[in-house]
């Protein structure tokens, strides 16, 4: 199993942000998880990725425990895409997507062909290509998000864990990344979790879901048996309802816009 | 191709040979110029050998040395500033802000009280003063401070602003206690130390640029090895560590070269302000958007800097020189307002 783990808990300080969450992901899976803010889908993924550490339980990838596992290591196998990550701002897009290949060519190596065609396909597959030179202040919010995930993509890991991917993208660039995240899948067998705050883009784009809600996980599996479980209604406190789209395809959840009262429950 | 950065952007090509010729130029203006006026022929027969001994003298044991050792101390002091900025993420961190000076000003403070004064009260002669011990004794005092500084960052979890802050602090703490060991001494002490507080280059031998060489040397090579961490740690620790770099592995051994560059220099000559702080800003302001040129500048720089800001102070002052320390810092000042302008 390329990736899982077992009861992970994480606190910060006094306060719990994850509670015995548990996961388990098949080679090129993708996996949605969702839940409302503060509700520990990136304390989820940094856990997984050993960038804070559990109080309780273990991740592991392919097997091994990543606590016991080198940052070197960790990165040739899994990369990280933060939620909202600071670069120095002179520096150019292309300097950022370089820092992916780290893991590969360690303190001394020079960047050989591989690495150079490994960030050439990163920028060209975020549409970066064209920006390369531009420092990264230069941006707006989406191409610096893309940038972000070309560094990802450069480091050409088999575990991928994108945290809000495609939060500040137009709807054709957020299109663009969902696309690009199943022929990762599908094409290279890449093992994917992203947290996402789109329900649909969850629901269709995803072989699996996980929500969360206040650190726990109350939910855990195919999306169709999400919109049939009446769990995102009450998590998020809204109403709304499923409504079939087409025979063979994940319904669509239609949203109210008016809130529910707050639930005495 | 696109991953290569495009003529846009890119520094002049001749930014690093045209700095190089600067160090030689400014290397050539210090020997040649000074306040004993030896005229250029006789310059040139004792750099070859030949000419009168007392031009000889002149030249080996009093410039040279004096400019050997100006170049090392600001290769050092501008190398740490750069280090100390990268990894604090703090455009103002350099040497004199982070504590190492003082820590450095602090133990030579002690080391006369507790030789000189306390060993024989009533001395007030310069002569019997220790002062070839000044350099281990000041380095002792710098690494000590950034010893203190690498627990406190450890413990606080290693957030920039918070290391600054910390330095700032053991800096104060120190500089306080070197201050009041001083109140309460004879005048020939006093002048030793308020020499070496102002950051000097005056009567430095060669074994003051025998001190530094080794740091010097084993810093240059270094460089090397922490180049990629360096680009790393501009980055939050979270990005730098899912790139895959061993963070707090990393961030000591930079935290530890820069600390053993600058309290070595603070203890040779004493802490020339400014130079750690503002020879990285004017190195990165010239490379532009080109990163690799930044570290090859920064070293230049801190030598010219130093040479030229001794020369000005040994011809401006007459007999009665300009210590360094007063000349960079004025010079500094405009300096760091004009580059200022440039950042947002
Ligand atoms: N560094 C931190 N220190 C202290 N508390 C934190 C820290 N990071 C997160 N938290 C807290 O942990 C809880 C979970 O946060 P987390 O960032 O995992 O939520 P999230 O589901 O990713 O939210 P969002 O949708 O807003 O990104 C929240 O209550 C948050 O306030
Ligand atoms: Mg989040």
């Amino acid at each position: 199993m390329p990736l899982s783990c077992s009861q992970l808990s994480v606190n910060y300080g006094r306060r719990r942000a994850l509670h015995g969450f548990s996961l388990a992901m098949e080679k090129g899976e993708i996996r949605a998880l969702i839940g409302p803010n503060g509700s520990g889908k990136s304390t989820a993924l940094q856990a997984l990725a050993g960038l804070v550490k559990a109080s309780e339980g273990r991740a592991d990838i392919g097997g091994v425990a990543v606590a016991s596992m080198s940052r070197k290591v960790i990165a040739k196998k899994l990369s990280f895409l933060p939620q909202q990550p600071a670069a120095p701002d002179e520096m150019t897009v292309a300097q950022l997507v370089r820092q992916g290949r780290f893991p590969h060519v360690g303190l001394f190596r020079s960047y050989d062909r591989r690495d150079e065609e490994a960030i050439e396909w990163a920028l060209e597959s975020t549409g970066l290509a064209g920006l390369a030179d531009r420092t990264l202040q230069e941006l707006s919010g989406g191409e610096r998000q893309r940038a972000w995930i070309s560094a990802a993509l450069a480091q050409e890991a088999a575990i991928l864990l994108l945290d809000e991917p495609t939060s500040f993208l137009d709807i054709g660039y957020q299109v663009e990344v969902l696309d690009l995240v199943h022929r990762l899948s599908r094409e290279r067998g890449v093992t994917i979790i992203m947290a996402i705050h789109d329900i649909n883009q969850a629901i269709s784009a995803s072989d699996r879901i996980s929500l969360l809600e206040k650190g726990e996980l109350r939910f855990d599996g195919e999306p169709k048996a999400l919109a049939e479980s009446g769990l995102i209604e009450k998590t998020f406190r809204v109403k709304g309802r499923f409504v079939e789209v087409a025979p063979d395809k994940p319904p669509h959840f239609d949203v109210e816009l008016t809130k529910l009262p707050p639930s005495n429950s | 191709m696109s991953t290569k950065a495009s003529a846009i952007g890119q520094p002049s090509p001749w930014v690093l040979p045209a700095a190089v010729t600067l160090v030689l130029i400014s290397f050539l203006a210090a020997v040649f110029l000074g306040i004993v006026d030896v005229p250029a022929r006789d310059v040139l027969s004792a750099l070859t050998g030949s000419g009168s001994p007392e031009a000889r003298s002149i030249i080996f044991d009093i410039r040279l040395p004096r400019i050997v050792t100006g170049i090392l101390a600001g290769v050092q002091f501008a190398l740490a500033g750069l280090l100390l900025q990268t990894i604090t993420r703090n455009p103002l961190a350099d040497p004199s802000l982070m504590g190492v000076s003082q820590g450095a000003t602090l133990t030579v403070t002690m080391f006369l009280l507790f030789t000189v004064y306390l060993a024989n009260p009533n001395s007030h002669s310069v002569n019997e003063l220790p002062i070839a011990w000044l350099p281990p004794a000041g380095m002792v005092g710098g690494m000590f401070a950034g010893g203190i500084i690498y627990l406190l960052a450890l413990r606080l979890d290693l957030s920039p602003l918070r290391i600054t802050l910390c330095g700032i602090a053991v800096g104060a703490v120190m500089h306080a206690l070197a201050i009041g060991l001083i109140a309460g001494w004879g005048s020939a002490r006093i002048e030793i130390i308020l020499e070496w507080m102002s950051g000097s280059l005056y009567a430095r031998t060669w074994d003051h640029a025998l001190f530094l060489l080794p740091f010097t040397v084993v810093g240059l090579a270094m460089l090397p090895l922490i180049y990629r961490p360096l680009i790393l740690l501009r980055f939050d620790a979270t990005v730098a560590r899912s790139f895959g770099l061993s963070y707090r592995r990393q961030f000591s051994l930079v935290l530890l070269v820069s600390c053993a560059l600058a309290a070595s220099a603070v203890g040779a000559v004493g802490p020339i302000v400014f130079v750690g702080l503002i020879v990285p800003h004017l190195a990165r302001f010239l490379a532009g958007r080109h990163f690799p040129l930044v570290l090859p500048l920064t070293i230049v720089l801190g030598a010219v800097i130093v040479t030229l800001g001794d020369l000005i102070g040994r011809l401006a002052g007459g007999a009665e020189e300009v210590p360094i320390g007063v000349v960079t810092a004025l010079m500094g000042v405009p300096v760091l307002l004009a580059l200022l302008r440039k950042i947002p």
